[in-house]
């Protein structure tokens, strides 16, 4: 099956089925996508696994309705049964609006492109770079007991059709490496993780980027085995560059996406154009950034990605819409209407988001400090976008005492409150950096990038066990 | 299905492959979200899909596809064969044999399938009713839902595995915004069954209206070493993330702080910890798992000593035993892995209201954030963010809300001193659990 030549009769058919007895939009999402996986574990490659899924959804909206049906049957007949199912849930009774002729197809291939496509590079060839990264974690010292080391590469091929008349077509390739270390010295055990990935091809691998990805890992783990327990309370908390970017995503992206602001489930519901943040802060979500990890042409509604900016000089300017919410807002859709696959409803997420870089250098900040925490690296963590309140945990910590960096802390958790901590940002460095990670959310998980430079928080409590 | 499964064997057999096994799935699933008594979301899906694994002198190779057609079942061997080719070989890693019968257990209710969109649809507008109406200060139910899952899986292998069986579930689930003087506090509940007809949503709504509306006026308390109380859901949170540590393969990569201690002390002497495949009511119970092994009855913890592990087939071989019928799969897309089936806390219980009037400071957990970032299952060490109710001179006093938690699993499991009466199942992993006492907890507060 080619996804780009499929055949727009059908598309059109389907369309109009599904607006058959009522609904205002109606939509076709056809999926195809290959995916090869490798996992070492335990200096063994133990699974190698690969596959293709290919599925079709149809979407219909109604006022503020979505129906949804899907299949993994990319057929006439699991197109028509999808188209039946959404068009029996509506209660309207009356016919939908006329369906837009479906125009030629759009795609944007020069986006984000692609130099080496991974299925030209043998399986083989991967395996080699997975156990070239565990060879180099287990080198860093003897106290290295474990390392798992995955490859994975993507390609998914979309083909959006909907009632407006749009047809787009996304031919979508992402890679990533992956390592998490394991380090052991008497009863302690501590983990370092790190990656590297993208919407790009294997042109952003070799094995020395494998090695030296594998060995960062190998660090982090290593330097906690000397860490002591991290106290508790209130500090100055100095957020390292890249990993210190998902506490913006989680703190306060989840809160800018329209569908909490639609249900008044965010802190930043009704402060359009209120201070949210210091004066030096600004942010944005780019979803176009070239080959960036949260990367696509478009989004899963066939809208092009964009910049865009969610936060200027501490004043909130900006929400993130997918169509439904775009509509109900009277707003522009942003390009964040996003699915993991076609199993999926399409809601607003976020792409790649982060605070915009000052002009300091990180040492300045650390220098400045008399005594706080530096959270070098963030496990993950959790929000409420209602009310605002994170917690996350810290994968890499230090004390920072008379304006240096001194003892590795482990335990530690961030506590806080997203539009608390934005004010109080009190230095931002120019060290800027790029992460990527997978967000869960309504049970999806969508390629992210966080990212920012290195910065302060004036205060915020830590939570330790010392 | 069984049809493909055997083409598939044809097929891996004539390409020269001795060990092959083929798993299939065929679902259908409903998901339905209301928002402000209308229905904001309706989902009917279909899922089908095979897997194979190939095994070739201790190398496995694993391939899958949802495209059914000869030609798609032809790609599917030959990368599979491809990718056993890349892995590397382990003399424990082999193609399951039949063992024995499969659990007597029945994880279906065809009452399932005859409920119409109309009735699951009532469950998720009655959760929502109910909570609105519980209190004028609930302002939003942002999640009101019926989900509900109905599908039969099949295996079959060239060692003469071969079986199939059908399941079924459906929960009602809300999450409910309470607010009151600009502070917005939450609070969620489920129900679950195997028919539209078992889930109460009333119950569903007025719980997670009530589980909100008692945090409002939370603040942080002072830090604290005192007893904690951990409701079912923060519970079983625990026991979820616990329980990574105690599968073998966990065990056998070195990631798990159990590793070693089987036959010791590892929590209060009253806690029993077991895995269950076989109860009629598991969300999680099966008659075999997703190698084709039996599922059973697998005691972890009595009376506070370590009993054992979870096994699949493989890190059963390693370890020279049999699987305890935890080879687990998400999906056809996925690999078996080693994870619980449902997991039962129990042990001698007191009456929750006892336990709370007993306490002279400490804290009812009611809400923990950070559980899966904040704890680290490998070294045992987690600090998460809580919320909650103060316990002071044996009464539920003020709620509290941004302070921490802290400790170590083992430590914390040690402490273990009382179960509450009010056992239930949360899904999401599918644990079965009442609310835990556990003493001299670290609470990080002003």
């Amino acid at each position: 099956m080619d996804v780009a030549k499929f055949d727009a009769g059908l598309l059109h058919a389907t369309i109009v089925r599904a607006l058959r007895r009522g609904g205002d939009f109606a939509e076709v999402f056809i999926e195809d996508r290959e995916t090869l996986g490798l996992r070492l574990e335990d200096g063994r490659i133990e699974q190698t696994s690969g596959g293709r899924e290919t599925g079709a959804a149809v979407r219909l909206l109604s006022g503020e309705h979505t129906y949804y049906a899907y299949s993994d049957a990319v057929d006439e007949a699991g197109l028509t049964a999808a188209a039946e199912a959404v068009a029996a849930a509506v209660s309207a009774g009356v016919e939908g609006p006329r369906v837009v002729d479906l125009g030629a197809v759009v795609s944007d291939p020069g986006k984000n492109p692609v130099r080496v496509p991974p299925g030209e590079i043998s399986t083989a060839h991967k395996a080699e770079l997975v156990r070239a990264g565990d060879e180099a974690a287990r080198g860093v010292s003897d106290e290295i007991v474990q390392a798992t080391v995955g490859y994975g590469d993507t390609r998914q091929r979309v083909l959006i059709a909907n009632s407006l008349g749009d047809l787009v077509h996304d031919d979508r390739t992402r890679t990533r490496f992956v390592a998490q270390v394991v380090a052991k010295r008497g009863d302690v055990i501590q983990t370092g993780h790190e990656t590297v990935g993208g919407s790009a091809g294997f042109e952003l691998l070799d094995e020395d980027i494998a090695r030296r990805t594998a060995v960062r890992a190998a660090e982090k783990a290593r330097v906690m085995l000397d860490s002591k327990p991290a106290p508790s309370g209130p500090m100055p908390v100095v957020l390292a560059n890249g990993f210190g970017g998902t506490l913006f995503h989680e703190a306060c992206g989840h809160g800018l996406e329209a569908d909490a602001i639609a249900k008044g489930a965010s802190i930043y519901a009704g402060k359009m154009g209120e201070v949210v943040a210091a004066a030096m802060v600004s942010a944005y979500d780019e979803g176009s950034i070239a080959n960036g990890w949260g990367t696509q042409a478009f989004d899963d509604e066939g809208v092009p990605t964009q910049k865009t900016l969610v936060i200027e000089e501490g004043r909130l300017t900006g929400y993130l819409y997918d169509r439904l919410r775009a509509r109900e807002a009277g707003a522009a859709p942003t390009g964040n209407g996003r699915r993991q696959s076609f199993r999926h409803v399409p809601i607003p997420r976020m792409t790649t988001t982060y605070i915009a870089p000052g002009d300091l250098d990180p040492d300045e900040i650390i220098a400045a400090t008399a005594r706080g925490f530096y959270a070098k690296s963030l496990a993950g963590g959790q929000v409420e976008p209602a009310s605002g309140n994170f917690v996350f945990g810290v994968a890499e910590g230090y004390l920072i005492e008379d304006g240096r960096i001194t003892t590795p802390l482990r335990g530690a958790t961030l506590v806080g409150n997203g539009i608390d901590i934005l004010m109080k940002i009190d230095m931002i460095a120019g060290d800027f950096d790029v992460k990527t990670g997978i967000c869960g959310k309504d049970g999806q998980g969508v390629p992210v990038g966080t990212g920012q430079a290195t910065l302060r928080i004036a205060e915020m409590t830590v939570g330790g066990t010392g | 299905m069984f049809e493909i499964l055997d083409a598939v064997l044809e097929r891996a057999k004539a390409l020269g492959a001795a060990d092959v096994e083929v798993f299939g799935e065929r679902s259908t699933s409903h998901r339905i979200k209301v928002y402000r008594q209308e229905v904001e979301q309706l989902t009917a899906a279909q899922r089908r899909g095979v897997g194979v694994r190939v095994f070739r002198d201790g190398a496995v190779g694993h391939a899958y596809t949802s495209d059914l057609t000869d030609g798609a079942l032809d790609d599917l061997v030959r990368h599979a064969l491809a990718n056993a080719a890349v892995s590397d070989p382990d003399e424990f890693m082999a193609l399951p044999q039949p063992q024995g019968e499969p659990a007597a257990v029945d994880p279906y209710d065809p009452r399932l399938a005859s409920a119409t969109d109309e009735d699951r649809i009532a469950v998720a507008l009655e959760a929502e009713a109910t909570a609105l109406a519980a209190d004028p200060r609930v302002k939003t139910v942002e999640d009101a839902m019926y989900v509900d899952g109905d599908g039969e899986v099949f295996i079959a292998s060239t060692a003469g595995v071969r079986g199939s069986f059908r399941a079924g579930q459906c929960y009602a689930f809300a999450y409910v915004l309470a607010e009151e003087e600009d502070q917005v506090e939450t609070g969620y509940s489920y129900a679950v069954g195997r028919a539209v007809e078992d889930l109460d949503a009333t119950f569903v709504g007025a719980e997670a209206a009530e589980r909100a509306t008692r945090l409002l006026g939370a603040q942080k308390c002072p830090s604290m070493k005192a007893p904690v109380i951990l409701d079912p859901f923060v519970s079983a949170a625990f026991f979820g993330v616990l329980s990574s540590a105690l599968t073998a393969d966990a065990v056998q990569k070195n990631r798990s702080l159990f590793a070693g201690r089987e036959g010791e002390r590892v929590a209060g002497e009253l806690l029993e910890l077991v895995d269950d495949g076989t109860l009629p009511d598991g969300l999680d119970s099966a008659p075999f798992d997703g190698e084709g092994v039996p599922c059973g009855r697998t005691p972890l913890i009595t009376g506070g000593v370590l009993q054992g592990f979870l096994y699949d087939t493989y890190t059963a071989r390693k370890a020279g035993r049999t699987s305890t019928g935890n080879g687990m799969r998400g999906g056809y897309s996925s690999l078996p892995g080693v994870r619980p089936s449902n997991l039962v806390v129990a042990g001698p219980v007191t009456p929750l209201d006892d336990i709370i009037a007993g306490m002279e400071r400490g804290v009812l957990v009611t809400d923990a954030v950070g559980i899966h970032s904040g704890a680290n299952p490998i070294s045992g060490e987690f600090s998460v963010g809580i919320s909650g109710v103060l316990i002071e001179n044996g009464k539920l006093t003020t709620p509290v809300r941004e302070v921490t938690l802290a400790g170590d699993i083992v430590g914390m499991l040690t402490s273990i001193r009382a179960l509450g009466d009010d056992a239930r199942w949360v899904p999401g992993g599918s644990v079965y659990t009442p609310s835990v006492v556990i003493d001299g907890m670290a609470i990080g507060g002003t």
